[in-house]
């Protein structure tokens, strides 16, 4: 799997993220970075907790980071999830999580993929 | 080596996602030096070190333990954001947030996703701009300088000629000027009867240079005569006065002109008597404006001290007496009480004066030398300056045996300056301080109630306090002394902004 692939199969827009970040190589160093930041797992555990202040800043991390890579797809849901974050837990919340872990999972499992390729 | 790398400027990213400020720094490392925060705390602690190094701030808005609008807040208190660009970027793209974000002074605001090239071009502008704005600011600063000390040196120049054609001394006129100037600085001190700015006391003084003008239309054979003047030539040489105001009301284009109009009052004024016993208009008391009469205390203070055709130099101390004990005609008993109180500051004053005054001219070639040179313009020259407190205030704090700190009511935050690491591990920003575990297992809350209630029974009036405690220290308990000042805003009913202060072991 190449890097195009990879933005496919994730949900990306991978001609966004070259014209803004300028070259494949640059893009791919942080595509793989992605699966080391800690903000999913902040996530996680910060809604275990429900301590909702810190879920809301989790998710807006990666609604940042995806914004900054073109991950379309899980920019979206958590965008919404950010949003219902916001002045703390509230049932929409509750609905649009299961949409970002699934988006997550599918984005980590895609950059997975390209890493196998790479080696 | 070109000569980019032999200089890079510093940028200081604060985001709290690596990946955020690793792609940043990935763009940016090859120009700049790259200072990085994890959050706003720390972004405030790195800006406190490297103030004066950091060239711009991209900084993001939410980040834990204190987010982008406390890092602005605080840049405005501290009044870093006068002169250190900020760039906020954020995926935050509310109207409200981002007018929040230029209402405290940011230089630009970028959405996520950015595109690099763009960020790029936006950094190097506002730091272009920035530069730009400094240099101006130096630029101006040189010329309102270099305006000012044409003007002086015009007067000093026309005061000169009158003074050589009267056969007086040169340093008249440098005598009038720093007695004018000492005695004005110290009657603010002693009264607000005449509302003078230091403005006011600068353009008086310039103007004392022009008192005796009048003079170049009296006969010669009159001005130098060595014996006594008869009646006749006396009312002649009185006539100085009012021939010298009137020169000065004939500068019709200038009629309005502060310092044309205070050397007019000086010029006809400056033989007035307090009790009314002067010439040429026989005013009395406060009818005789200020300057006129404070020029007129110094011109005879330097007629006595100096020697003229008729008469030898008194002493200092004989000058003063013969002034104080009514010999030279009345003053104002204000300016008698000021005399009194500045003697001392007077004699000494006029010793280095007279030592140097063969030396003038020389340094003062050496001022144009220096001041010519547009590496080292007057505002840089400042900067040298603060930059010299700094390095003394570093110096002496770091053998004094005291913890400085200084502390800000709103956020409640409290930053430690010169803490000696092996002291304790307090970081150097500590938020709300009262609730502060750390800084309670040291002092305990007893202690830090009780400086805190110390710091509220102070006044804009009274703002010191002192207070003394046990603290727990590494297992040691140690007695120690807070000495606080607080700190008030210039509104018209003060409101407390914080304290600066130090900790020591009690003596």
């Amino acid at each position: 799997m190449c890097l195009k692939e990879c933005y496919i199969a994730l949900g990306g827009d991978y001609d966004d993220v070259i014209s803004r970040l300028r070259t494949e190589k640059l893009v791919q160093k942080f595509v793989l970075k992605f699966l080391n930041d800690p903000s999913y797992d902040n996530l996680c555990k910060a809604l275990d907790e429900e301590n909702y202040e810190e879920a809301f800043r989790a998710s807006h991390t990666i609604k940042g980071v995806c914004q900054n890579l073109s991950f379309t797809k899980l920019y979206h849901s958590s965008h919404a999830l950010t949003e219902a974050l916001r002045s703390g837990w509230t049932p929409e919340a509750a609905q649009i999580l299961p949409q970002v872990k699934a988006d997550y999972q599918q984005t980590a499992d895609a950059i997975h993929a390209l890493q196998e390729t790479i080696g | 080596m070109s000569k980019k790398q032999e200089y890079k400027q510093t940028i200081l990213i604060a985001d709290d996602s690596e990946m955020n400020r690793a792609i940043l720094t990935d763009m940016l490392e090859d120009e700049y030096i790259i200072l990085e925060a994890v959050d706003g705390l720390e972004a405030v602690s790195i800006l406190q070190k490297h103030e004066n190094e950091i060239s711009a701030v991209l900084l993001d808005i939410v980040m834990p333990n204190m987010d982008g609008f406390g890092v602005l807040k605080i840049m405005n208190q501290q009044r870093w954001i006068e002169d250190i660009p900020v760039i906020m970027i954020s995926s935050e793209s509310g109207a409200t947030q981002i007018e929040r974000a230029y209402a405290l002074g940011i230089a630009d605001f970028i959405n996520r996703p950015f595109n690099m090239a763009i960020v790029h071009r936006r950094l190097v502008n506002t730091m272009v701009l920035y530069a730009k704005q400094k240099k101006l600011a130096a630029l101006v600063a040189e010329q309102v300088y270099e305006n000012e000390k044409q003007s002086a040196m015009m007067i000093d120049i026309l005061s000169h000629i009158v003074e050589f054609r009267n056969g007086e001394s040169a340093l008249h006129v440098v005598h009038v000027h720093t007695l004018t100037e000492l005695m004005l600085s110290h009657l603010i001190q002693l009264t607000d009867r005449y509302s003078l700015t230091q403005a006011d006391i600068s353009m008086i003084s310039r103007a004392s240079a022009l008192h005796d003008i009048g003079k170049i239309s009296i006969p010669s054979e009159i001005l130098n005569k060595p014996g006594k003047l008869t009646f006749e030539e006396f009312a002649t040489m009185k006539t100085h006065t009012t021939i010298g105001a009137e020169m000065l009301e004939e500068l019709t284009a200038y009629q309005n002109e502060p310092l044309v109009k205070t050397a007019h009052d000086i010029c006809r004024w400056h033989h007035e008597r307090f009790d009314g016993h002067g010439y040429p208009d026989g005013l009395k008391g406060d009818e005789i404006p200020i300057s006129a009469q404070i020029v007129a205390l110094a011109d005879v203070y330097d007629a006595l001290t100096s020697e003229r055709v008729y008469k030898k130099a008194y002493s200092h101390e004989v000058a003063v007496h013969m002034i104080l004990n009514g010999e030279c005609g009345t003053f104002n008993p204000l300016l008698m009480q000021c005399l009194k109180a500045i003697a001392d500051v007077i004699e000494e004053e006029f010793k280095n004066k007279t030592s140097t005054s063969n030396a003038q001219p020389q340094i003062k070639r050496t001022d144009d030398a220096v001041l010519g040179d547009y590496e080292l313009p007057a505002s840089g020259n400042t900067l040298q300056l603060m930059e010299h407190e700094r390095m003394k205030y570093a110096f002496f704090s770091s053998r004094s045996n005291a913890v400085h700190f200084e502390y800000t009511f709103s956020p409640s935050m409290l930053m430690l300056r010169d803490w000696l690491d092996e002291r304790s591990d307090l970081p150097e920003i500590i938020l709300n301080p009262l609730e502060d575990e750390a800084l309670l297992s040291i002092l305990g809350k007893e202690a830090l109630t009780g400086l805190a209630d110390a710091l509220k029974a102070t006044t804009p009036e009274q703002p010191l306090a002192e207070y003394d405690c046990m603290a727990h220290l590494k297992g040691k308990t140690l007695h120690i002394q807070f000495i606080c000042q607080t700190t008030w805003s210039s509104e018209e009913t003060p409101q407390c902004t914080g304290a600066l202060g130090k900790a020591m072991p009690y003596r």
